[in-house]
C-alpha cells in the first residue's frame, strides 16, 4: 500500500519536473533565426558555390583530375597565330548538379595567391531547370579581354 | 518561480498583447451590453409576432438558425485561434518562434491561409476505400462535436439549450464521435487507418467511463445534472473571518475536488486523442492513424472535430470545476473563455512535454488506476455528504 | 497468406494474418527502410527488414575514384557522423602507405570524431523521442547539434559532409579562437544532459515504453555481429577505442558505459552516457593538444603499395571497418565497408517477433540505423 502511493508520488513528480523543463524554455528567447530577414554570418572557410577566376586560370586540368564527380570541364585556348595551346582557357564549365562542394578542386588549383577556382560564401542559389545548373564561362577570342560569365548569377 | 528575461522583441510583443487584452476586455464589456440589448430586441420581436398572430412555429426555427450560425462561427474561429496558438506555444516551448510571416504580427493569419489551402486541395478517395463510408466519416466525427456545444453554457444566460440533463447529453453525444473515427479507419482501406480506428474505439470507450464517474461527486454535491445550476453553485468565495480566501470552485473542494479534476482532465485528454494518449493518430507508429487517407476538406473536418472537442473539454472543465463564468469586473462569458483557454493551454503543455503511452498500458491505466480512484472519490464524497 | 480456421462458438471463422509494410514511406523508419511485418492483431509474428532503397554503389564507385576523392564519397555513408567515415578511410590508406600522422593531427581527429559522436547521438536522442511520441526533445537536441555543426562549419566549411579528416592528417589547422568556442560549447552542453534526463530519461511514460522492450541477449548480439552502443547495451563492454586503440585513444581517460538487460532503455541510456564520456574526452584532448604540424608528408598523388589492409574504428553506431585492396595504382582495386548499421539492422527479425506495433517503432529507433550507411 505504501509502495503504491510512493509510486504515484514518484510518477507525478517526474511528470511535473518534465513539464517544468518545457515551461522554462517557454520563457527563454528563441534560438532560431528568421531566415530571409536575419542571416547568419558564414565562417571564413565556408564552402559555398564555386566561382571561377577569369584571368588567372592556366588550363592545367588539375581541378578536373581532383574532382570526384567529374563536374568540371574546360578547353584550353588556342593562339590563332601559332595554332598552339596557350595557358589560358577557352571555356570553363561547372555542372552544379553534380558538384559536391568538397573543395578538392580549390586545393588542387596551382594558381597563387588567389585560386582561380574557389568556393564563395554564396549559399542562396536555386535553379528551376537542370540546364541552369551547367554554368559556363566563355572566353571570346584569346586576347586581353576579360572573361565574362554567360549565365552565372552575380556572386 | 522562473521569472522571464525579456528581450526587445518580446517586450514589444508583450506590449501588443497587453493592448490586445485591454481592447478585448473593452470590446467584451461592450458586447456584453449589446447582448443584453439583443435579448431585449428579441423579446420585442417575439411579442410583435405574437400581437400580429404570426405563428411561433416560424419564429423558433429562425432563432435556432441564428443560434446555430453563431455557434458554428464560434467553433471555427476558436479552432483557428487554437491551431495558431498551439503552433506558437509548441514553438516557444521548443525555443523556436513558429509561424512569423503570414499576416504580419507573429503570423496571426497562418491558420486562415492553411484553411484556404485545405479548401483548395484535391479530395482523394483511395481505390481501396469504401467511398460512402469514407465520405461520411468526417461528418459523423464532426457533427456530434457541434451538437455538444448546444448545451455548453458560455456564461450567464449564454446557452442555446439549457437542458435539465445537460451534462448527460454532452457525454452521450460526444461518445458518438468515435463512430466517425472507426468509420474512417475502416472505410479508408488502409491498414494503418484500420489499426488507428480500432485503437480509437477501444480508447474512447474505456476513457468515457472514468470521465463520467469523475463528475459524479459534483452531481452528488449539486444535486442537479443541469450545467447552468452546476456553474451557479460555484459563485462566491469561501471566507475566513470575513476575508474571501478562495473562490467556491469545485476544484478547491478538499481532496474530492482535486482527484475529480485530475481524473476528468486526464480522461478528457484521452477522449480528445491528444498526446500522451494520441495512439489513434500516433504519427510515428501509424503514419496518421485513422486520417491517413484523408486530404483537403475532409481532413480539415477531422481537424475541426479534434479541436472542437479540445475546446469542449476545456469548457466543460471550466463549468464543472472552475466556476464557469463567475469572476469580477469582466462579463461572465469572457471569464468563461479565459478559463477555458487556460485549460486548453494545459492540454498543449501536456502534448509538447510527454511521450505517448502504449496501447495496452493505456488500457491498464484507465481500468486499473483511473476507474478505481473515481470510485474511491465517489465513496469519499458520499461520506462527506453523510457527515 | 497464412489462414487458419478457428472454432468460435461452434462456427468456423477465418482469421488471417495481416501483412503490414512498414515503410519505405513511413515517418519512423529513419529513411527508406521497409520492414515487412506479419501481424496477428497488433502482435508481430514475423518481421523481415528489406533494405536497398538508398543503394548508391559506393564500393564500386571507389574503384573509379582516387584515394582522396573517395573521402568525399565516404562522407555520404553515415551522413550523421561523416567524420568517422573520413577517419576510417584515412586510417586505411595510411596503414597501407605506412604514414605516421603527427600528434596534433591525431588529437584533432579525436576532437572532431568525438564532437561528431555527440552530434550523432543527439540526433538519436531527438528522433527516439519522436518515435516514442515526444516532440520537444527533438528540437532541444537539434538546438545543441546546431552548435556542434557551427563548430564544424568553422573548421571545415561544411555542416554535414565535412571532408575534413584527410589522408595524412586533417584539411587544415583549427581557426583562431576555435578552442575557446569549443570549450564554451562543452560547458554549455553539460547542464543540458540534466535537462534531457528530466524531460525524457526519467519520464515514467518513456521508461514504461522502453524498459524490458526489445531485449537483445548478449549471445544473440554477439552471434549477429552487433557492435557499438547496441552491444554495450547488452552489457558487453566491447569498444574499439579501448580494445584496439587508434588515434592515441589509449592516452585518454574515459569509461565505457554498459547496460544491464539489453532492452531499449539500456541502449538509449548507453548513448546518453556516451555523450557525457565524449565531453570528457574532448576536454582532455583540448588540454593535451600539442603544438606543431598537423599533417604528415603525403605525396601529391597517392599510390599505395600493392597489398590489402583492414582498418576499423568505433563509429557512433558501432564498429566501422574498411577492407581495402590496392594494386599499386592511384585508385583502389577493391573496397569493402563493414557498416555497423547494416549489421545491427539484421537482428530486427529476431527481436521484433512477439512485440506490438508500437514497440516495433521503439525497437527500430533504439537500434539507431542510418539508411545511408545500411545501403551505401
Amino acid at each position: 500500500m505504501f509502495n503504491y502511493f510512493k509510486t504515484i508520488y514518484k510518477v507525478g513528480k517526474a511528470l511535473i519536473q518534465g513539464m517544468m523543463v518545457t515551461w522554462k524554455s517557454f520563457w527563454q528567447p528563441a534560438v532560431t533565426v528568421q531566415f530571409p530577414d536575419e542571416k547568419l554570418n558564414t565562417p571564413e572557410r565556408f564552402r559555398g558555390a564555386l566561382t571561377f577566376d577569369k584571368e588567372t586560370c592556366t588550363a592545367c586540368n588539375l581541378c578536373i583530375k581532383a574532382c570526384p564527380t567529374a563536374c568540371i570541364s574546360l578547353e584550353p585556348a588556342v593562339d590563332p597565330a601559332t595554332k598552339k595551346r596557350i595557358a589560358k582557357v577557352s571555356w570553363y564549365q561547372i555542372d552544379f548538379g553534380k558538384c559536391n562542394y568538397c573543395r578538392l578542386c580549390e586545393e588542387a588549383c596551382p594558381t597563387k595567391p588567389i585560386k582561380s577556382v574557389r568556393h564563395t560564401h554564396q549559399y542562396e542559389w536555386g535553379m528551376l531547370e537542370r540546364k541552369e545548373m551547367l554554368v559556363k564561362w566563355e572566353r571570346m577570342i584569346p586576347s586581353t579581354e576579360p572573361l565574362t560569365s554567360t549565365n552565372m548569377k552575380p556572386i | 518561480m522562473i521569472l522571464p528575461v525579456w528581450n526587445e522583441s518580446q517586450k514589444r510583443s508583450a506590449l501588443i498583447l497587453f493592448g490586445i487584452a485591454s481592447a478585448g476586455a473593452g470590446i467584451s464589456i461592450a458586447i456584453g451590453e449589446i447582448g443584453a440589448r439583443f435579448s431585449k430586441i428579441w423579446a420585442c420581436l417575439s411579442s410583435f409576432a405574437l400581437k400580429n398572430s404570426i405563428p411561433t412555429a416560424l419564429l423558433t426555427p429562425l432563432s435556432m438558425i441564428i443560434q446555430c450560425s453563431i455557434l458554428i462561427g464560434f467553433i471555427s474561429v476558436s479552432v483557428m485561434f487554437m491551431v495558431w496558438w498551439e503552433r506558437k506555444v509548441s514553438a516557444h516551448m521548443q525555443n523556436r518562434l513558429g509561424p512569423m510571416f503570414t499576416g504580419g504580427w507573429h503570423g496571426w493569419a497562418q491558420t486562415i491561409a492553411d484553411a484556404i489551402k485545405l479548401l483548395l486541395k484535391e479530395d482523394i478517395i483511395p481505390a481501396e476505400a469504401n467511398p460512402w463510408v469514407h465520405r461520411l466519416a468526417p461528418i459523423v466525427a464532426f457533427v456530434p462535436a457541434f451538437l455538444c456545444y448546444a448545451a455548453l453554457p458560455f456564461g450567464e444566460g449564454l446557452i442555446s439549450a439549457d437542458l435539465d440533463i445537460g451534462i448527460l447529453y454532452i457525454f452521450a453525444i460526444s461518445g458518438l464521435s468515435v463512430l466517425g473515427i472507426v468509420m474512417a479507419g475502416w472505410g479508408s482501406g488502409n491498414k494503418y487507418s484500420l489499426l488507428g480506428g480500432l485503437r480509437a474505439a477501444a480508447q474512447s470507450v474505456s476513457y468515457e467511463i472514468p470521465r463520467v464517474l469523475s463528475v459524479v461527486p459534483i452531481l452528488m454535491m449539486v444535486g442537479s445534472l443541469k450545467l447552468t445550476s452546476i456553474a451557479n453553485v460555484q459563485t462566491g468565495f469561501w471566507q475566513i473571518a470575513g476575508i474571501p480566501v478562495l473562490p467556491k470552485w469545485f476544484i478547491f473542494y478538499p481532496i474530492v475536488g482535486q482527484i475529480a479534476f485530475l481524473i476528468f482532465l486526464i480522461s478528457s485528454v484521452a477522449e480528445t486523442n491528444r498526446t500522451p494518449f494520441d495512439i489513434a493518430e500516433a504519427e510515428s507508429e501509424l503514419v496518421a492513424g485513422f486520417h491517413t487517407e484523408y486530404s483537403g476538406m475532409k481532413f480539415s473536418f477531422f481537424f475541426l472535430a479534434e479541436y472542437a472537442y479540445v475546446f469542449l473539454s476545456s469548457g466543460l472543465t471550466t463549468v464543472l470545476f472552475l466556476g464557469g463564468g463567475s469572476g469580477p469586473i469582466l462579463p461572465s462569458w469572457s471569464w468563461f473563455l479565459l478559463k477555458s483557454f487556460a485549460v486548453v493551454f494545459l492540454f498543449l503543455w501536456f502534448r509538447w512535454t510527454f511521450p505517448r503511452l502504449r496501447v495496452d498500458r493505456l488500457m491498464e491505466f484507465t481500468w486499473k488506476f483511473l476507474l478505481p480512484w473515481s470510485f474511491v472519490n465517489i465513496l469519499i464524497t458520499g461520506f462527506i455528504l453523510l457527515f | 497468406m497464412n489462414t487458419e480456421i478457428v472454432k468460435i462458438q461452434g462456427q468456423d471463422s477465418k482469421t488471417e494474418e495481416m501483412i503490414l509494410n512498414l515503410g519505405p514511406q513511413h515517418p519512423s523508419t529513419h529513411g527508406v527502410l521497409r520492414v515487412i511485418l506479419k501481424m496477428d492483431g497488433e502482435v508481430i509474428t514475423s518481421a523481415q527488414p528489406d533494405v536497398g532503397y538508398l543503394h548508391r554503389g559506393t564500393e564500386k564507385l571507389a574503384e573509379n575514384r582516387t584515394y582522396p576523392q573517395m573521402l568525399v564519397i565516404s562522407d555520404r555513408w553515415d551522413y550523421l557522423a561523416a567524420m568517422s567515415n573520413n577517419l576510417v578511410w584515412s586510417l586505411a590508406v595510411e596503414k597501407l602507405m605506412q604514414i605516421e600522422v603527427p600528434a596534433r593531427g591525431q588529437i584533432l581527429r579525436v576532437i572532431m570524431v568525438e564532437l561528431n559522436r555527440i552530434a550523432s547521438h543527439l540526433v538519436f536522442f531527438g528522433t527516439y523521442g519522436i518515435d516514442i511520441g515526444a516532440y520537444t526533445p527533438f528540437l532541444y537536441a537539434f538546438r545543441e547539434r546546431e552548435k556542434i555543426l557551427d563548430l564544424f562549419e568553422e573548421v571545415s566549411g561544411a555542416r554535414m559532409t565535412y571532408n575534413y579528416i584527410r589522408i595524412g592528417g586533417v584539411m587544415a589547422d583549427l581557426p583562431k579562437d576555435w578552442i575557446g568556442r569549443c570549450r564554451s560549447f562543452l560547458e554549455w552542453m553539460k547542464p543540458r544532459f540534466v535537462e534531457y534526463d528530466t524531460l525524457l530519461t526519467e519520464n515514467p511514460i518513456f521508461q514504461d515504453r522502453t524498459k524490458n522492450i526489445g531485449i537483445l541477449p548478449q549471445p544473440l548480439a554477439i552471434s549477429y555481429g552487433i557492435s557499438g552502443p547496441n552491444l554495450r547495451g547488452s552489457s558487453n563492454p566491447f569498444d574499439l577505442r579501448k580494445d584496439a586503440p587508434y588515434c592515441l585513444y589509449d592516452k585518454f581517460n574515459f569509461s565505457i558505459p554498459t547496460g544491464k538487460n539489453g532492452d531499449c532503455w539500456d541502449r538509449y541510456w548507453v548513448r546518453i552516457e556516451e555523450m557525457k564520456e565524449s565531453v570528457k574526452i574532448i576536454e582532455q584532448a583540448l588540454e593535451m593538444l600539442p603544438e606543431g604540424e598537423c599533417n604528415a608528408k603525403v605525396p601529391r598523388i597517392i599510390r599505395p603499395p600493392i597489398g590489402e589492409v583492414y582498418a576499423q574504428i568505433e563509429a557512433p553506431r558501432g564498429m566501422l571497418g574498411i577492407y581495402l585492396v590496392s594494386d599499386g595504382g592511384d585508385k583502389p582495386y577493391r573496397v569493402h565497408v563493414r557498416p555497423p548499421s547494416f549489421i545491427n539492422l539484421a537482428v530486427l527479425q529476431e527481436i521484433l517477433v512477439g512485440m506490438k506495433v508500437a514497440d516495433v517503432i521503439a525497437i527500430l529507433g533504439s537500434i539507431d540505423i542510418v539508411l545511408g550507411e545500411v545501403d551505401r
